[in-house]
């Protein structure tokens, strides 16, 4: 492995070597003006990739995505629902600002290397591997604070008088306290979920060792309902 | 009809005009408390109404109404659970619409054909009733006069009707509506085992290691024994559960091996596996060198369709279908060789890895093994062969009867078992499983009826679908329905149902508590008492004889179909319904009528009212006069005593929750055949099958063979039908118990979104489901507990609204004659 | 009963006039399916939405199984996960405010507590089901015990005799 390494630092260290050598045959203008047409170039069409990698259509191009998760998605809410507005698999699962994107592509490359290796080219395969795969999804949304929900799902503009009363209550104390993620409460509710056991919020033998006690969260919740009586009742109606 | 009883509703606003007016509130206790005695409801046991689970359950009654319902801690099956449909129980008998006195059609007073529904006495009805039947038998004879009763019945209703058909009347043509629920099941148990009924039972569920369902969709319709197996399963983590079926739906939820698999496959995929058990040398050869024989079946015979249907034409052994001859167990080997791994994957679309990992449930001779199945594999064109072959593979490996080690046929009705199939209320059976073409048969029954030898005709009469054809053909023609909605069960109501009710020859007379569909296609409605307006009994799954007392009475003029069937015999006289010659070598019979010859025959009659267990009332016993009920019981448990069927005593049922017959010197059996637990087992032989002469049971070669219609260019989607866990069979009950109707309100096409999409449909969209025979109208429902695989959609049949039976195609399994109700080709067609 | 068989008579003669039935169809009853006879097809009546208001509803006896007040889309109680159990398990519904599931719910078969919820009962929507804004298609005289008391205390019984 060592040696690997050390054989890739050296031919690095070559090809350096040649790079850094002015030019002998091009003019510094041409270079310049080539160097950032090239640049354009190159840019244009890296993000074209990206763009066109960043599409329904490409997702599920491979079979493990069109018959596993593409599949489940179909008969929930994200898919269809009242108002037409659906969740193609990007805008959940690919960061919209760039930098995020590119590292979640990133980690995307191993799952299509798990295509090509044949890892999940199965149903039950995928299966086996759920827990492990929706498990790094979980993480990074808690990590982002369930960004790629939010981008549709605004707290800001949230009418909690047009929404029912457990989710009035559940959004306007855990979620307006930060202390909760659309994600802790939301799990699976596009895909089928794997094995739960151990999830907080899932598995009551495995609380977080920061959540408090009963007593003080009840109190605590009893305030924020109390100071929003009127806007449950308004809900209710 | 009226909501309430005028003198209920003038009763109640005499009430609301006192409390008025002297201003008391509503409960009178200001602590909230009722005192004393009038806190105290009367509880009493029964068994629940619905499925052939056999739950029991608490009744509490207060002032003649049932007010409160809940699971029997104290009963075994099902320990203090109930489903939601047996949780609202108390509220099936108060639909505001009972019907409460006979209606007969009729014009400018008299009965007529095209006349409409009248309120007639229960006398009016009868007389017209026996004027028709007589006049049917006068001309054309016993065999145009008919019954279709019910695996609801209950256990004496269904012997007396029996007794009425085939001793009173001379007429075979009786079958119950469990001709389309488990006739496969029942025929499987003979052509394997000589003898009827599983061997296991449900203590099966709490030994085994791994469950296997078989086009049995468990979690919604038999919802508490689907808890025992998840209790089972998520207690124990080694415990594996293989859900199969056509299309996924709730039990998936449970599923370790989910399998999906193309329609009609089940039969590659069971002769897989005992190719798999063979290859991979796990036959247990002592087992089956000791307790099996191996014999081919007949192949090619057809579908059961009418005879000039091009299908039966074409087929081969159509009318010897139940043929065998014996074979060796290489033979064996080499027929179901030809079912290998890659053939079965690509026949049936499973995976070659699901198919070894179920494989391996049974050949793994470590695990135990539980099958259960239903109307998966019996409603079937070749159910029967599904039953036999399922066998196969138990037998192969010695998993039976022995705990945890059970094929276990489930049965939908509450007593498909304990009245249709044991009393014998079908047009070929007799009590204890023998048979109207047997001569011995025929005369023990004639000996226990204290009737002329020769009066039970030899020939089987017509069954359930064949009833229908032969009501259109006009060859049945005198016809009584009970306990069932044969109109919205029964298949392709189009062209057979409706036009042989409505055909101008027939007189159609039909019992029930409510208007169905079927009532409404009658001439002659009868209103019926229901559940615990009468003491009964019935027979679950498991061979559990379970009795209830009459708790309240029923409503209005309604009687008891048992009521119906002795006061109806009284109207006829030997001399009426026997053959001259008989009566002239009997003249002790002239002159009779059948309820002398038949009910007051010294042994039904035998016992007094007093008999009756206090503080319970019974309207039958009180009105003949004698102890209705324990007379039947104990004249109908005389056939199967002694003959590995025996009953308890009539009184020891109403001390305890059930019995699991054979129950000798007061035990009952929970493993049939094995030694240790079942006394007709002979000591030291370790197990017999003792239905058979040689005590071994049979392996049959059957292969696979194509479904009656498949899809095809033009009718291009299979249709299965089926039922929901909130609603009962044909909804009668359910729908009118106001949260069992908003839980499941009407039938929707569950259909995958593809195919949906394919046909610009979406979810709620107005489509027509039409077949070849007939079309319904209904709603498309792409999402929720049903899952279907792109190219089959799912309708249930509970809705009244919805008659998808005007769709499907009247195939049976040639065998049985049990229809296949999962299987025919429809096109899916949006209503602009 | 007789002054209703009037009105029905009545509504019979118009269905009549409007010739939609082949087979003069019954009037003094009516099945499920209206006036709509076996044989015709008539529009479907629309998918009806789950009742989502939060609101509970008195049971009819209280051993009833309570009716879900809210939608119940979507949430899995399978193998791998129970939705159900993440609000109105006991542990959670401090955080949920949910109701606890009963204790009868932690009940094995022979009537043992047990420290978490019963595997037996993980199924909840066999006892507990969502309820559709759909008319009732026939109207309940079930009468709860409290109505039947107070009758027996204006002296009358809750006997259903015509």
């Amino acid at each position: 492995m060592t040696a690997l390494i050390k054989r890739a630092f050296a031919l690095t260290l070559d090809i350096w070597f040649v790079l850094r050598k002015p030019s002998v045959h091009f003019s510094l203008g041409f270079l310049t003006i080539g160097g950032f047409v090239g640049g354009v170039m190159f840019w244009g069409a890296f993000n074209t990739a990206l763009e066109l990698t960043n599409t329904e259509t490409f997702c599920i191009s491979c079979h493990e995505m069109r018959d596993n998760v593409y599949e489940e998605l179909k008969t929930t809410i994200h898919f269809t629902n009242r108002s037409g507005v659906r969740a193609t698999c990007p805008d959940c699962h690919v960061p919209h600002k760039w930098t995020d994107k590119i590292a979640r592509k990133m980690q995307a490359s191993k799952e299509v290397w798990g295509k090509i290796f044949g890892t999940i080219n199965t149903r039950d395969k995928f299966l086996e591997k759920r827990r492990e795969l929706a498990g790094h999804e979980w993480a990074r949304l808690k990590a982002n604070d369930s960004l790629e929900c939010r981008n549709c799902h605004n707290f800001e503009y949230m009418d909690f008088t047009k929404q029912n009363t457990r989710a009035a209550k559940a959004h306007s104390t855990y979620l307006a306290s930060g202390e909760k993620t659309c994600i802790d409460c939301h799990k699976g509710i596009a895909h089928r979920l794997p094995n739960m056991e151990g999830v907080p919020g899932w598995d009551a033998t495995s609380l977080s060792p920061d959540d408090e006690d009963a007593s003080t969260r009840i109190r605590r919740v009893g305030e924020a309902l109390r100071s929003m009586d009127g806007l449950t009742q308004a809900a209710a109606e | 009809m009226a909501q309430l009883t005028r003198r209920q509703v003038l009763k109640a606003k005499a009430a609301a005009i006192a409390a008025s007016v002297a201003g008391i509130p509503v409960a009178e206790a200001a602590n909230g408390i009722i005192p004393g005695d009038e806190a105290r409801l009367t509880w009493s046991k029964a068994p629940c109404r619905f499925c052939g689970t056999g739950c029991g359950v608490m009744v509490a009654v207060r002032d003649n109404r049932v007010v409160a319902t809940h699971g029997d801690i104290n009963a075994e099956v099902n320990r203090g659970l109930n489903c939601v449909k047996g949780y609202f129980l108390s509220k099936i008998m108060y639909g505001a619409d009972r019907l409460t006195q006979p209606l007969l059609r009729m014009k400018d007073g008299k009965y007529a054909k095209d006349g409409e529904f009248a309120p007639v006495t229960w006398d009016r009805a009868f007389d017209e009733m026996a004027a028709q039947w007589k006049r049917v038998l006068k001309e054309k004879g016993p065999t145009a006069v008919g019954m279709f009763g019910s695996g609801q019945w209950t256990v004496w209703e269904g012997y007396a009707g029996l007794k009425l058909m085939k001793a009173g009347f001379r007429s075979n043509n009786l079958d119950p509506n469990a001709r389309h629920c488990m006739a496969s099941a029942a025929v499987g148990f003979m052509r394997t085992f000589g003898m009827d009924e599983p061997m296991g039972c449900y203590d099966d569920i709490e030994a085994t290691d791994a469950f296997v369902l078989w086009g049995s969709n468990m979690a919604e319709m038999h919802p508490i024994l689907w808890t025992r197996v998840a209790d089972r399963r998520l207690s124990n983590p080694h415990v594996k559960v293989c859900v199969m079926s056509t299309f996924e739906h709730r039990s998936f939820d449970l599923a370790d091996i989910p399998i999906v698999f193309t329609p009609q496959s089940d039969l590659a995929i069971l002769n897989f596996i005992a190719h798999h058990i063979i290859s991979t040398g796990r036959v247990n050869r002592a087992f089956v060198d000791q307790h099996a024989n191996f014999k081919r079946g007949a192949v090619d015979i057809g579908y059961g369709l009418r005879p000039d249907n091009p299908l039966e034409t074409a087929a081969k052994n159509a009318t010897n279908a139940n043929d065998s001859t014996p074979m060796t167990f290489d033979e064996f080997a080499a027929f179901v060789a030809d079912y290998t791994l890659e053939k079965t994957a690509e026949m049936s679309g499973v995976s070659p890895e699901r198919l070894t990992a179920l494989a391996e449930l049974y050949a793994d001779p470590a695990t135990k093994v539980v099958s259960f199945w239903t109307m998966g594999f019996n409603q079937h064109t070749r159910g029967v062969w599904c039953n036999n072959m399922i066998y196969n593979i138990h037998l192969l490996t010695g998993k039976i009867a022995e705990p945890g080690n059970s094929p276990f046929s489930l049965t939908g009705q509450p007593s498909a078992c304990g009245t249709a199939r044991e009393v014998g209320t079908f047009s070929h059976r007799l009590p204890a499983d023998m048979v109207v073409t047997n001569p011995e048969h025929r005369k023990h029954a004639e000996e226990i009826w204290q009737i002329p030898e020769g009066t039970i005709p030899e020939k089987p009469g017509y069954h359930a679908v064949q009833q229908n054809r032969m009501l259109k053909d006009g060859k049945l023609n005198a016809y009584w329905v009970q306990v069932n909605n044969n109109m919205q069960a029964g298949p392709n109501m189009n062209q057979e149902g409706w036009p042989g009710y409505r055909n101008p020859d027939n007189f159609i007379t039909v019992s029930d508590p409510y208007p169905t569909v079927t009532t409404l296609a009658a001439d002659l409605i009868l209103p019926t008492a229901m559940w615990v307006e009468k003491e009964g009994a019935y027979g679950n799954a498991e061979r559990r004889t379970h009795f209830w007392h009459q708790l309240v009475s029923a409503p209005g003029d309604a009687r008891s179909d048992l009521w119906q069937l002795m006061e109806f015999s009284k109207r006829f006289t030997t001399d009426e319904v026997w053959a001259p010659e008989t009566l002239a070598a009997h003249p002790e019979f002239k002159g009779k009528t059948l309820f002398d010859v038949l009910f007051a025959n010294g042994k039904v009659n035998k016992f007094p009212v007093s008999d009756i267990e206090k503080g319970y009332s019974n309207y039958e016993s009180e009105y003949f006069g004698f102890y209705v009920q324990k007379g039947l019981f104990e004249e109908y448990a005389s056939f199967g005593r002694g003959h590995g069927h025996d009953l308890a005593p009539f009184d020891t049922y109403h001390q305890v929750r059930g019995l699991r017959w054979p129950v000798v010197d007061g035990k009952e059996t929970r493993w049939r055949y094995r030694e240790g637990y079942d006394p007709y087992v002979a000591a030291g032989s370790g197990l017999q099958f003792y239905g058979n002469k040689d005590k071994k049971a049979i392996i049959f070669a059957l292969p696979y063979e194509a479904p009656a219609e498949s899809p095809d260019d033009e009718y291009d989607m299979w249709l299965s039908t089926g039922r929901v866990l909130e609603h009962w069979h044909s909804g009668s009950m359910t729908r009118r118990v106001p949260e069992l109707n908003r839980a499941v309100p009407n039938a929707l096409c569950f259909m995958h979104p593809d195919d949906a999409k394919k046909r610009n449909l979406r979810r709620g969209d107005e489509v027509r489901v039409i077949s070849r025979r007939g079309e319904i109208r209904v709603r498309v429902e792409t999402r929720g507990r049903n899952r279907p695989p792109i190219g089959l959609v799912f309708v249930p049949w509970f809705d009244e609204g919805r008659l998808i039976n005007k769709v499907t195609l009247d195939a049976t399994d040639p065998i049985s004659k049990q229809t296949d109700f999962k299987k025919c080709a429809v096109k899916i067609e949006k209503v602009a | 009963m007789r002054e209703k068989f009037g009105l029905k008579l009545g509504l019979g003669a118009i269905a009549l006039v409007l010739g939609f039935i082949s087979l003069s169809y019954a009037q003094e009853v009516t099945d499920l399916r209206g006036a709509v006879p076996p044989t015709e097809e008539v529009a479907p009546p629309p998918i009806y939405n789950e009742i989502n208001d939060d609101k509970r509803r008195a049971r009819n006896y209280p051993e009833q199984p309570p009716v879900i007040p809210h939608n119940i889309r979507d949430y899995p109680i399978t193998l791998n996960a129970n939705r159900c159990l993440t609000c109105h398990t006991r542990e959670f519904t401090a955080e949920s405010l949910a109701p606890m599931i009963s204790i009868t719910h932690f009940m094995d078969r022979d009537g043992q507590v047990l420290a978490g919820v019963t595997p037996r009962r993980f199924f909840c929507t066999q006892c507990h089901v969502t309820q559709a804004d759909a008319p009732d298609l026939v109207e309940s005289t079930f009468m709860p015990i409290e109505k039947i008391i107070q009758q027996e205390k204006q002296g009358g019984s809750g006997e259903q005799t015509p």
